[in-house]
C-alpha cells in the first residue's frame, strides 16, 4: 500500500503542473481587459492601467508571464489580486472558512443523505420511499439562493425576533460552529439529493445479493445484517461520490458564501476569474486540485477496505 | 491483455451465472422484455413522453390570445386568473404559456447533457476501472484536471471559442459536459472496480471471456445503476444550471426562453410572487421524477439478480 | 464617475444576479447584539469590502468612502443642498477661477496630536497625482498644473514627483494653480482622493508606510482602534476621537461591518445585528417601508441610468436621432421605476442629476415623455422598421436583466420592433467592444458624479475626448458651451452655460436618460439622526444613540 500512495503521490504532480498551466492558458486566452473589468463603469484611467499592466506583466506574451509566475513561485510569492492582495492572505484567511463550511456540509451529506436513502431503501415502494423521492426533487429544482434564504429568513431573522435568541446567525463567521450550521446545510442540499437516490439504489442492489439472503435465512438480526454486510458493501459508490464531492463544494460555494456572507474562497475564485487575475485563480485551483488528488486516493484506499476483494494496482 | 485478445474468437462461453433458459438472448433483450411489463417504466414514459410533445409542439397548448411575448408591466406579478392560468411573472408575462414554450429548450438541454456525460464519463470510467494500471492513470488523472477547472472559467472558455454570437443551446450542453464527466468516471470506476472482483466475472474470465465480452455482459450491466442514478438527478441540475451560463452570454438568450432562466428571473422576489419560480420548477421536478422512475426501472431490469 | 458599491459586489458574485426577496414582518429588533467581533456597544454600519486599503487617494468607491468619511475630514463638506461649505477649509478663493488660494482653520489636529497643515494636503495630494503610485484616484488632480508631467503615458517615464501646480505660501496657506480656469473647483474638494495626509504615513518623502492603509492616521472624528487586515477582517473599528476640534462625536465607537450580500445585510439588520444601511435592494423597500416606518431614508441619489448609442459608428437604428427619440418616447419610465425598482428609481428627465444645482425637471420634454403613438409614428417615419433587430447590451453581473427586459417589451410592444437584449459577462467587455468601433447596437450605461457639479455629469461624458465618451457624440458648440461655464466667475453663474450645453445633447440624444437612482435606507431602532449626504456617505459625527 505505501507504494501504491507514493506511487499515487508523484502521478500528482504532473497533474498540478498541467492544471496550473492550463488553467494559467485559459484565462490569459479569455478576452476582455482586466483592469477595465477593475474600473468597472467608467472607462479606466489609462495612467493607473499603464502602471498595473507593467507591474502584473500583462502585456508579456503568455509563456513569459507564466515563466514569471512559475519563478515568483519558487521565490516562496503567491502573486497578489490586482488590488494589491497577496494571495497568501487569501490562502489564511478564506481557505480555512471555506474549509471548514465544506466539511460541515459533507457530514450533513453523509449524515442526511445515507440516512435517508437508507430509509427509503428498507421502505421501498412505501409511502416514507415516495416522501423521499418528493424531498430530494424539491432539493435539486429549488435553487440554492432560494432555499438558503427562506432558510435564512426563517431560522435567522424570524427565530431570532420571536424568540430573542439567536440560534442560527444570520451572517458572518464570527460565532464559530453555529456560524457554519446553516450556511452547511444549504451546501449540502443539493448533494444530499445525489447522495439519497445512490444510497437507496446501492443498498437495495446488496439488499438482494445472495450473501445477504444467506445472511438472512442464518436467522442473523435484521440491524447486524444491514450494518455488517448490506450497508458496508454498499458504501463504495456513496464513499466516491462523498470524496469528489468536497472539491466541488469548496470551489463551488460561491452562493452560500454569498448569502450567508462567509468570506471563502469560492467568491474570491469568482471574482479574480472576472478580474482575470491570473496568479490567484491558478492559486486557488491548485489548491482544489491537491483536494481532489487527495479525496480521490483516500477513496481509492477505503475501496479495498470496504471490499477485501479489491487490491491497489 | 494478449490472451484476451485472442480469445475473442473463442467460441462464445457460457454465461458464468445462472440465468433464465429461456432463450440465449442477451441481457440487454431481456431488459427491454422486462421493461414494457414494468408500470413504473410505463408511467414514466408517458409522463417523459408528454413533456416531449409539448416541448415539440408548444402551440398546441397555448391558451386563446396569450403568447409567451404578451407581457404588460402594468400586470406583473399577478396570481392565478382565467386569463393567466399560472400568473404572471415580474415582467408582466404570462407563466402559463412561458413554462410551455421555455419546456423545449430545458428539456434539450437536460437529456442532451445528461447522455452525454453520462456516455462520456460511463465509457472512461469503464475503461479506466476494467483495465486499471496505466489507462486508469491516465483517465483518472486528465479527469482530476477537468474536475479542477472552475466552472465559470469553463464556460467563459467556451464562449470565447465559440464566439458570443454563436451562443446557444449546443454551448450549454458543451459547457455542461465539460464539467460534469469527471464525477461520473469516478462513479462508473468504482462500480466497475467492485463489479469486475465478483465470482461471476472471475469464472467468466477463467472460462476465457473476452475483456469486450465480460465489460459489456457482465460489468456494465452490474456497475450501471449508480451512473443512471447520478445522471437523472444530473438531467435535473444542468436544467437549473443552464440558466447561471444565460447571464455569461453563453447560455440560451431572451426573447428565448427555458425553465432555468424562469427561476432564476423569479427567485429575487420568490417571497413577493412565488409563483413565477414555483412553476417552472414543478415542470423541473416533473421531468427529473419521470426520469427517475425510467431509470429505476431500467436498473431493475438490467438486475440480474431480481429474475 | 465613481464604481459604486453595487458594482463591486457584483463583480464577486456575478452570476447569481443577487438579491432575494424578503418578506413583511414585525420589526420587533431586539436590542441583543451578541457576538459580533468589534466594539461593543458600537453602532453597526453596513459597507461591502474595501477594493483597497484606506488610503484616500486610492479610494473611489462608496465603502471605503464611508470608512474614511469618518476617519478624516476634509476641505469642504456639503451641506442639505449640496452645496460646497468650509471644513478644514477657512477660505477658499481665486480672482480667475484658475489660481485658487486656500486657507486652512486652527485647530484640526492629527490622531496622533500633530497639527493639520498646508504641507499635509500637499503630499497627499502629489502621492496620488503620482502616475506611478498607480492611484484610483489619480484622474481627479488632472486639472492640476503639473500633472503631464507626473503621468506622461504608458512607457515613458515621468519628469517630476511633485505637482508644480501646488504651492505652499506658509503652515496654513498653499495655493492651486489649474490649467483651465474651472469654478466649479471648490464642489471637488470635498471628496475622498482630496484629503489631506499626515507625516507619519509618509516613510520616506512620496513613499508611504506599508501598514498605514491598514491603520491609518487621519484628522476627523472618528479614528481605527484596531488594525484592519482586508481580506481577512469583517469588521473595521473604530472609536471616537476625544480631540477632536468640532467637538465630539455622539456615539463612542462605530464598527464598520463587510457584506457582500445586500439582502443579507438586510437580513442582519432585521435580526438587530447591525444598525444601519444606506442602500437597500429592491425587493426589500416594501418591508423596509413597512418594518421601518420613520427609519426608513428615501433621498435623490447622484447616479442615472442611461440606454446609450454609438452614434458614429453603430448600427443604423443607432445613429438615427429620430429613432433615438421614438426609442425613447416608447419607453414607460414610471412603470418601470415602480415596477421594476420599486421606487428606488425615478423617471428621469434630464443629463444632469436633481442632486446638483443646475438640473431642470422635465427639460428633456416631450422626448422622455411616455407617448407610444407619437413614438410609433416618429419610428415609422424614420423607417425603423427596415433597420434590422435593435441590440440592447447589458452586463449580466448587474441586476439589470430585468429592466432591460422591460424596456425591450415596451419597444416590441410599442414600435412593433424587433428587440435583442444581449447579456454580457461584464461591462468591460461593452466598453472594450465601444472603444475599438465593434459595438453596433444600443447598450446600458450609468453615470454617479465625482463631485456636484452639473460639468461632471457633461463634459467626460459628451464632451469631445470626454474620458467616458463612450456614444462618440461631438459638438464644437457643445465643448466651447462647456469651457464657457467652467470659467465663469462663480458656479452659480456657469450653470446656465452648462444649462444650454445639456439642451444640446437633449436634442441629439447620443444616450436616452431613464432613469434617477434614489438612496434607500434604513436603520435600527438603537440609534437616530442618521443623515446621508450625496456621495452616499452617512454623517456618522451626528448619528446619536436612541
Amino acid at each position: 500500500m505505501g507504494r501504491y500512495v507514493i506511487r499515487r503521490l508523484l502521478q500528482a504532480i504532473p497533474v498540478l503542473l498541467g492544471t496550473t498551466f492550463l488553467i494559467f492558458a485559459i484565462v490569459y486566452a479569455l478576452p476582455g481587459d482586466p483592469l477595465q473589468a477593475l474600473a468597472g463603469e467608467k472607462r479606466v484611467d489609462p495612467v493607473f492601467a499603464a502602471t498595473l499592466r507593467e507591474q502584473f506583466h500583462l502585456n508579456e506574451p503568455l509563456i513569459v508571464r507564466y515563466g514569471y509566475y512559475l519563478r515568483d513561485i519558487v521565490s516562496g510569492n503567491f502573486g497578489t489580486t490586482f488590488r494589491g492582495l497577496p494571495v497568501s492572505t487569501i490562502f489564511e484567511g478564506k481557505f480555512q472558512v471555506t474549509f471548514k463550511l465544506s466539511i460541515t456540509a459533507l457530514i450533513f451529506e453523509a449524515i442526511i443523505g445515507v440516512g435517508l436513502g437508507l430509509w427509503a431503501a428498507l421502505r421501498r415502494g412505501r409511502w416514507e420511499d415516495k416522501g423521499i423521492l418528493a424531498i430530494t426533487l424539491l432539493m435539486v429544482s429549488v435553487p440554492t439562493l432560494v432555499s438558503g434564504f427562506v432558510l435564512q429568513l426563517v431560522l435567522g431573522v424570524k427565530l431570532k425576533q420571536s424568540t430573542g435568541i439567536d440560534f442560527f446567525p444570520v451572517a458572518g463567521v464570527q460565532d464559530g460552529v453555529r456560524s457554519y450550521l446553516l450556511p452547511g446545510f444549504v451546501l449540502a442540499m443539493v448533494s444530499i439529493a445525489y447522495l439519497t437516490r445512490l444510497t437507496r439504489t446501492s443498498l437495495m442492489e446488496t439488499l438482494r445479493a445472495d450473501y445477504v439472503r444467506t445472511a438472512v435465512a442464518k436467522g442473523m438480526p435484521r440491524r447486524r445484517v444491514l450494518g455488517r454486510h448490506a450497508l458496508r458493501n454498499s458504501l463504495i459508490p456513496m464513499v466516491t461520490y462523498l470524496g469528489a464531492d468536497l472539491g466541488t463544494l469548496m470551489g463551488g460555494a460561491v452562493i452560500t458564501e454569498t448569502i450567508f456572507n462567509l468570506p471563502g474562497i469560492g467568491q474570491q475564485l469568482f471574482q479574480s476569474v472576472y478580474l482575470r487575475e491570473n496568479p490567484v485563480v491558478v492559486g486557488i485551483v491548485t489548491v482544489l486540485v491537491l483536494i481532489y488528488i487527495l479525496a480521490n486516493l483516500v477513496v481509492d484506499l477505503l475501496y479495498a477496505v470496504l471490499d477485501p476483494r479489491i487490491r491497489y494496482e | 491483455m494478449s490472451n484476451d485478445t485472442l480469445s475473442a474468437t473463442a467460441p462464445a462461453p457460457q454465461p458464468a451465472k445462472p440465468v433464465k433458459e429461456k432463450k440465449p438472448a442477451s441481457l440487454w433483450s431481456d431488459a427491454w422484455y422486462d421493461l414494457r411489463r414494468n408500470p413504473v417504466f410505463i408511467i414514466g414514459g408517458i409522463m417523459l413522453g408528454l413533456l416531449v410533445i409539448i416541448s415539440a409542439f408548444p402551440g398546441l397548448f397555448d391558451t386563446v390570445g396569450v403568447e409567451p411575448s404578451t407581457c404588460s408591466l402594468a400586470q406583473a406579478r399577478k396570481g392565478i386568473s382565467a386569463e393567466h392560468w399560472f400568473g404572471t411573472d415580474n415582467l408582466g408575462c404570462d407563466v402559463y404559456s412561458r413554462v410551455i414554450h421555455g419546456a423545449k429548450v430545458s428539456i434539450i438541454v437536460g437529456i442532451v447533457s445528461a447522455v452525454v456525460t453520462g456516455l462520456v464519463g460511463g465509457a472512461l470510467g469503464l475503461l479506466a476501472g476494467f483495465f486499471g494500471r496505466w489507462v486508469d492513470v491516465l483517465l483518472s488523472r486528465v479527469a482530476e484536471i477537468f474536475f479542477a477547472i472552475p466552472s465559470i472559467l469553463g464556460a467563459l472558455l467556451i464562449l470565447a471559442v465559440i464566439g458570443r454570437d454563436n451562443a446557444g443551446i449546443a454551448s450549454v450542453v458543451l459547457a455542461l459536459s465539460l464539467l460534469a464527466w469527471p464525477m461520473i468516471l469516478r462513479i462508473m470506476r468504482a462500480s466497475v472496480i467492485t463489479a469486475k472482483h465478483q465470482d461471476y466475472v472471475m469464472a467468466a474470465r477463467a472460462l476465457g471471456a473476452g475483456p469486450g465480452r465480460i465489460m459489456m455482459r457482465h460489468i456494465l450491466p452490474n456497475a450501471v445503476a449508480p451512473v443512471i442514478v447520478v445522471s437523472t438527478i444530473n438531467l435535473g441540475a444542468f436544467i437549473a444550471a443552464e440558466a447561471a451560463l444565460s447571464f455569461l452570454g453563453v447560455g440560451i438568450q431572451s426573447p428565448q426562453i427555458s425553465w432555468g432562466l424562469m427561476i432564476a428571473d423569479a427567485r429575487n422576489r420568490f417571497l413577493e410572487a412565488p409563483l413565477p419560480l414555483l412553476f417552472p420548477a414543478l415542470f423541473l421536478s416533473l421531468t427529473i421524477l419521470s426520469v427517475v422512475m425510467l431509470g429505476d426501472a431500467v436498473r431493475d431490469a438490467l438486475d440480474p439478480k431480481l429474475r | 464617475m465613481r464604481v459604486t458599491k453595487g458594482a463591486q459586489i457584483v463583480a464577486g458574485t456575478a452570476l447569481l444576479a443577487l438579491a432575494v426577496a424578503a418578506c413583511g414582518g414585525s420589526g420587533d429588533t431586539s436590542g441583543s447584539s451578541s457576538s459580533a467581533a468589534g466594539n461593543a456597544g458600537a453602532v453597526r454600519v453596513e459597507i461591502a469590502e474595501p477594493q483597497h486599503d484606506l488610503i484616500p487617494g486610492n479610494t473611489t468607491e462608496t465603502s471605503g468612502a464611508e470608512v474614511l468619511n469618518a476617519l478624516f475630514v476634509g476641505l469642504v463638506d456639503y451641506d442639505a443642498d449640496k452645496k460646497p461649505y468650509n471644513r478644514v477649509a477657512e477660505s477658499i478663493e481665486s480672482p480667475d477661477s484658475t489660481t485658487w488660494t486656500i486657507k486652512l482653520k486652527d485647530g484640526y489636529k492629527w490622531h496622533n496630536g500633530e497639527p493639520v497643515v498646508a504641507q499635509n494636503f500637499i503630499d497627499s495630494w502629489n502621492y496620488t497625482a503620482n502616475g506611478a503610485n498607480a492611484q484610483e484616484g489619480n484622474y481627479f488632480f488632472g486639472s492640476i498644473v503639473g500633472y503631464d508631467e507626473l503621468n506622461p503615458g504608458e512607457g515613458k517615464t515621468p519628469t517630476a514627483t511633485t505637482l508644480k501646480g501646488l504651492k505652499v505660501v506658509d503652515d496654513k496657506t498653499f495655493t492651486v494653480e489649474l490649467k483651465n480656469p474651472f469654478s466649479g473647483f471648490p464642489t471637488m474638494l470635498g471628496y475622498t482622493a482630496f484629503y489631506p495626509l499626515p507625516k507619519a504615513a509618509f516613510e520616506s518623502e512620496g513613499k508611504l508606510k506599508a501598514d498605514f492603509g491598514g491603520n491609518p492616521i487621519g484628522n476627523g472624528p472618528f479614528k481605527v482602534s484596531k488594525p484592519w487586515k482586508r481580506g481577512t477582517d469583517q469588521t473595521i473599528s473604530t472609536v471616537r476621537n476625544e480631540d477632536f476640534k468640532e467637538g465630539k462625536a455622539k456615539v463612542d465607537a462605530v464598527d464598520f461591518k463587510i457584506y457582500t450580500d445586500l439582502n443579507t445585510a438586510f437580513n442582519d439588520l432585521r435580526a438587530g445585528n447591525l444598525d444601519i444601511m444606506d442602500q437597500l435592494p429592491a425587493e426589500a423597500i416594501s418591508t423596509a417601508k413597512s418594518e421601518f416606518g420613520d427609519r426608513y431614508i428615501e433621498q435623490p441619489s447622484s447616479g442615472i441610468g442611461y440606454i446609450g448609442f454609438p452614434i458614429k459608428s453603430g448600427a443604423d437604428y443607432a445613429k438615427n436621432a429620430d429613432i433615438r427619440k421614438a426609442i425613447s418616447m416608447a419607453i414607460d419610465r414610471k412603470t418601470i421605476t415602480e415596477t421594476v425598482f420599486s421606487g428606488t428609481r425615478v423617471p428621469a428627465d434630464d443629463f444632469i442629476s436633481p442632486v446638483v444645482s443646475g438640473y431642470r425637471q422635465g427639460a428633456c420634454g416631450e422626448a422622455c415623455t411616455y407617448d407610444p403613438a407619437k413614438a410609433k409614428a416618429l419610428f415609422d417615419q424614420a423607417g425603423g422598421a427596415k433597420m434590422g433587430a435593435i441590440e440592447i447590451g447589458y452586463n449580466g453581473d448587474g441586476g439589470h436583466k430585468e429592466w432591460i427586459e422591460a424596456v425591450a417589451n415596451n419597444l416590441r410592444t410599442n414600435l412593433g420592433a424587433q428587440v435583442t437584449p444581449k447579456p454580457v459577462e461584464k461591462f468591460a467587455t461593452i466598453l472594450d467592444d465601444l472603444g475599438n468601433k465593434k459595438w453596433p447596437g444600443s447598450f446600458r450605461m450609468a453615470w454617479i458624479m465625482d463631485y456636484p457639479s452639473p460639468e461632471n455629469y457633461l463634459r467626460p461624458q459628451f464632451g469631445s475626448g470626454g474620458s467616458s465618451n463612450y456614444s462618440g457624440y461631438k459638438s464644437k458648440e457643445f465643448d466651447d458651451l462647456v469651457t464657457q461655464g467652467d470659467a465663469a466667475k462663480t458656479l452659480d453663474e456657469g450653470i446656465k452655460f452648462y444649462q444650454q450645453a445639456d439642451d444640446l445633447v437633449l436634442k441629439e440624444l447620443p444616450y436616452i436618460p431613464v432613469y434617477f437612482y434614489q438612496t434607500n435606507g434604513a436603520y435600527s431602532q438603537h440609534v437616530k439622526n442618521v443623515k446621508i449626504d450625496p456621495f452616499e456617505r452617512i454623517d456618522l459625527f451626528n448619528v446619536e444613540k436612541a
